[in-house]
């Protein structure tokens, strides 16, 4: 199955300018990058939450704030990467800028906004964890929680944006689910999972399916307030229906302040399609048929 | 400007105006700005949609502002001002905005002390 993505061109233009400012090792810095294309990097205060960063233009003088509530350098990282986006995209000169009469508001229906937004996370994501220097760590880091857990801590990003990474550069079946209390916030599927034949895709909003260690573990709140990690095993059926009942792994960890829990779902084991014609023709073969 | 009319609308037509006025062709222009030949006819053309840094090496190779090259301002040199700058201004909150306006009048006094003679 062939998936078209909007997006891919923001993470392309993202990798490009890593390429072209000859950047062969991780973490990239998107700081000292910004700094050193003349563009003043300014923490907000702490207790400002507010917006996650902003990119403030005077002409040609460039200025991105950056929020440092999270205490998560990995949040921040991608916050000031997020603003690049804007910075370096072809178009976001219209999102940026508002029209004649000084009104951001004015201009609402003009132009979606998420798509620019949706671009600019595409944008952050392709600038910190590029393909080229992502894919040869990702053969090194493992399976499951431990292998995003070792990239974020190589790519200096949270869990939450390595964890979306992890599935879009990966070969295996792997899904990632971001939940809050029972409900699932968003998900992402490795293009290898899409392609299974006879599972459900998760949905957003949907749910948690309630027989599996990620809808016991968020009911204890304080589990994902402290952060707490678990890996346990579950079934393929549990998560995505189907008529193959199949032990998978099921990786979970408390985003703490974030408020929200990443499940890693791996170890997904599924026959060739050829191969379970091949053993239902058996079964079929050996199963006696009596004459009525 | 009309309301309606996005800044990269206006772009293909301020860009052709100041490299015209600075006497260069598209080839010479992007020599000077480092980009490839083709770039500057897609930009002129409206095929392609600048970002904020090709602006900025345009504005400079063409001793223009990136405000005239985005149809904010009339003359060549000339600045905006300092107000409508950014993304969601109107939705900050009071503490954000407040950084926001301090971060502006800080690029102001720089932007108007690189453009003094």
């Amino acid at each position: 199955m062939i998936t078209t993505d909007p997006y891919a061109f923001a993470t392309l233009v993202a990798e490009q300018i890593v390429k072209g400012l000859g950047i062969v090792t991780l973490p990239i810095d998107p700081k000292g990058i910004a700094r050193g294309r003349g563009i003043d990097v300014v923490a907000k205060p702490m207790e400002n939450e507010g917006v996650s960063g902003m990119l403030v233009r005077y002409d040609s003088e460039f200025a991105i704030a950056y929020a440092t509530h999270h205490q998560n350098e990995g949040f921040e990282n991608f916050s000031v990467a997020h603003e690049l986006g804007h910075y370096f995209l072809p178009g976001h000169v219209d999102a940026v800028i508002a029209g004649d009469t000084g009104s951001h508001a004015s201009r609402a229906g003009y132009s979606s906004g998420d798509k620019y937004e949706a671009e600019a996370d595409r944008f952050a994501a392709g600038f910190l964890m590029p393909r080229h220097l992502f894919f040869p760590a990702l053969e090194k880091a493992g399976s499951g929680l431990a292998a995003i857990e070792n990239l974020a801590a190589l790519c200096k990003t949270s869990l939450h944006a390595t964890a979306i990474r992890y599935t879009q550069c990966t070969r295996d079946p792997v899904a990632i689910v971001i939940s809050r209390g029972g409900i699932i916030d968003h998900c992402f599927m490795s293009e290898a999972i899409k392609n299974v034949d006879g599972i459900n895709w998760l949905r957003k909003r949907e749910g948690l399916p309630r027989n599996t260690t990620t809808s016991a573990f968020n009911k204890v709140p304080t589990n994902v307030l402290h952060g707490v990690r678990i890996e346990e095993t579950s079934n393929l059926q549990h998560w995505f229906g189907g008529r193959r009942s199949i032990e998978i792994s099921e990786d979970v960890v408390g985003l703490g302040r974030y408020g929200k829990t990443l499940t890693v779902l791996y170890d997904i084991d599924v026959p060739d399609p050829e191969d379970e014609e091949g053993e239902q023709s058996l079964m079929e073969s050996w199963t006696p048929h009596f004459r009525r | 400007m009309n309301l309606s009319t996005p800044p990269s609308a206006v772009f293909p037509d301020r860009l052709r105006r100041a490299r015209e006025y600075r006497g260069l062709n598209q080839a010479e222009l992007a020599q000077k700005a480092g980009m490839q030949p083709s770039a500057i006819s897609h930009f002129e053309t409206g095929t392609r949609k600048p970002s904020f840094d090709n602006l900025r090496i345009l504005a400079d190779s063409l001793d223009v502002t990136t405000d005239y090259l985005l149809g904010r301002v009339e003359e060549f040199k000339a600045l905006a001002g300092a107000d409508r700058l950014h993304r969601h201004y109107e939705s900050l909150d009071g503490s954000d905005r407040k950084m926001a306006d301090e971060l502006i009048t800080m690029l102001a006094k720089r932007a108007e002390e690189k453009g003094k003679p």
